[in-house]
């Protein structure tokens, strides 16, 4: 796995969710590349129960990639994490009783693989309960593990068929963060902080997935 | 950079009920190389693996009820392996002639921010302990015997003192629910044991 980097792009004006994705799949095969496979990635919300000494209910956040298809990732915002096997979900339905699902609150982005050399690219369209609420472009550059080395070119790349919708550098990397390995969370806790936003964003006018 | 195989629902594959069977006995220290012996005669493989292991019990108390035990165990051999965490369910209270203790089992494979992870959850650190010994194949079916012993520092291995002057034996199979001829593989390899190791069915229950 490489460093990646995960953004919304806004639906177009006056077009739908399903027709900006389309627009962004027909640049990326103008520019040279190769749709290879589909993708998903979901976070499901979990809160803690109340607890003896009452504190605060928690939320624990567990997410899936179609690229670790046999893992799970477990995170508390701003918090540790964990990797673990798909065992994981068993267990939190082990424990309902201390940690409930809110099964409304569960965030997905699904949609087609594109391959151009070292770059995968993912654009997903973000639905809660099947309605279509935003639109995710996910672009891993495999051929380098330190961020601060390759940020650059994934904007640069970003840009040439995103245009002015290209994000600036991903806002959750701290000055330390920029030349460390980056490990199987970083990309998690990008789509987390980007379904959080989707999730206090306005319905779409158009929603419904199409 | 092929995309790996995309299903629709995460990969469970009928893990929710995975039940484990298990017998329990002991050998004093002075007679566990007889043991060892037998066991190496009786079950699969040249020569059986050895393991050292460090197991910390969780609690997780809620606002009723039995609080929610956890068990994190990792290897001291290999540093590197994942954390094994293991839930085990109440023993099923059933038919009174099954052989062997019947309880749910879930296991989980996790990164080594376990612990963090679970005080993060609301987990409390209970006790923790360090086993080491052998463990033997048979089948499906898992005999592991260990030397447990107290950890006084937490988080400190260097400093151990066994728990007793024994070894615990324990029969244990992994299999999903409902398949009761288990049990009674079980009690046969059991009496092939004897009388060097006592296996029976020893209910947690009675023990509190």
């Amino acid at each position: 796995m490489g460093v990646t980097c995960v953004c919304q792009v806004p639906v177009a004006e006056g077009k739908s969710v399903q027709q900006t994705v389309d627009m962004l799949h027909k640049k990326l095969e103008q520019l040279g590349a190769v749709k290879q496979g589909n993708f998903w990635v979901d976070c499901e919300t979990y809160h803690a129960t109340a607890n003896a000494t009452g504190q605060q209910s928690k939320q624990l956040y567990v997410m899936h990639n179609s690229e670790a298809p046999l893992s799970c990732m477990a995170l508390f915002e701003g918090g540790p994490f964990l990797t673990a096997d798909a065992n994981f979900d068993v267990l939190m339905v082990k424990l309902k009783s201390h940690f409930q699902n809110a099964k409304s609150h569960k965030v997905e982005s699904r949609g087609a693989r594109y391959r151009y050399c070292d770059f995968l690219v993912k654009v997903g369209t973000i639905a809660m309960s099947s309605s279509a609420k935003g639109i995710s472009v996910e672009v891993e550059y495999c051929a380098c593990v330190i961020p601060g080395d390759c940020l650059n070119l994934i904007k640069e790349f970003m840009q040439s068929f995103l245009g002015s919708n290209a994000p600036e550098m991903p806002s959750n990397k701290a000055e330390g963060q920029l030349y460390t390995p980056v490990d199987c969370v970083d990309p998690m806790s990008q789509y987390l902080e980007l379904f959080g936003k989707v999730r206090k964003q306005q319905v779409l006018p158009s929603s419904g997935v199409r | 950079m092929e995309a790996p195989p995309v299903t629709v629902m995460p990969v469970t594959g009928g893990a929710i009920n995975m039940m484990e069977y298990l017998l329990q006995g002991s050998v004093l220290d002075q007679s566990l190389e007889s043991l060892l012996h037998r066991l190496r005669g009786l079950c699969d493989d040249m020569e059986p693996e050895s393991f050292a292991d460090h197991e910390l019990v969780y609690l997780l108390r809620g606002q009723q009820g039995n609080p929610f035990i956890l068990r994190a165990r990792r290897s001291l051999l290999k540093p590197t392996s994942p954390w094994h965490l293991r839930y085990l369910g109440q023993p099923e209270v059933g038919d009174k002639s099954r052989h062997a203790l019947v309880r749910n089992c879930v296991d989980v494979a996790a990164s080594h921010s376990l612990p963090d992870f679970l005080n993060e959850m609301g987990f409390r650190m209970d006790h923790e302990f360090a086993a080491k010994g052998h463990l033997f194949r048979k089948g499906q079916m898992k005999i592991v015997v260990s030397k447990l012993s107290r950890v006084h520092v937490p988080g400190n291995l260097e400093n151990t003192e066994p728990l007793s002057l024994s070894y615990l034996v324990e029969l244990s199979v992994l299999a999903p629910a409902g398949q009761d001829t288990v049990s009674e593989d079980m009690k046969s390899f059991a009496e092939q044991l004897k009388p060097l190791v006592h296996l029976e069915k020893i209910d947690p229950k009675r023990l509190m």
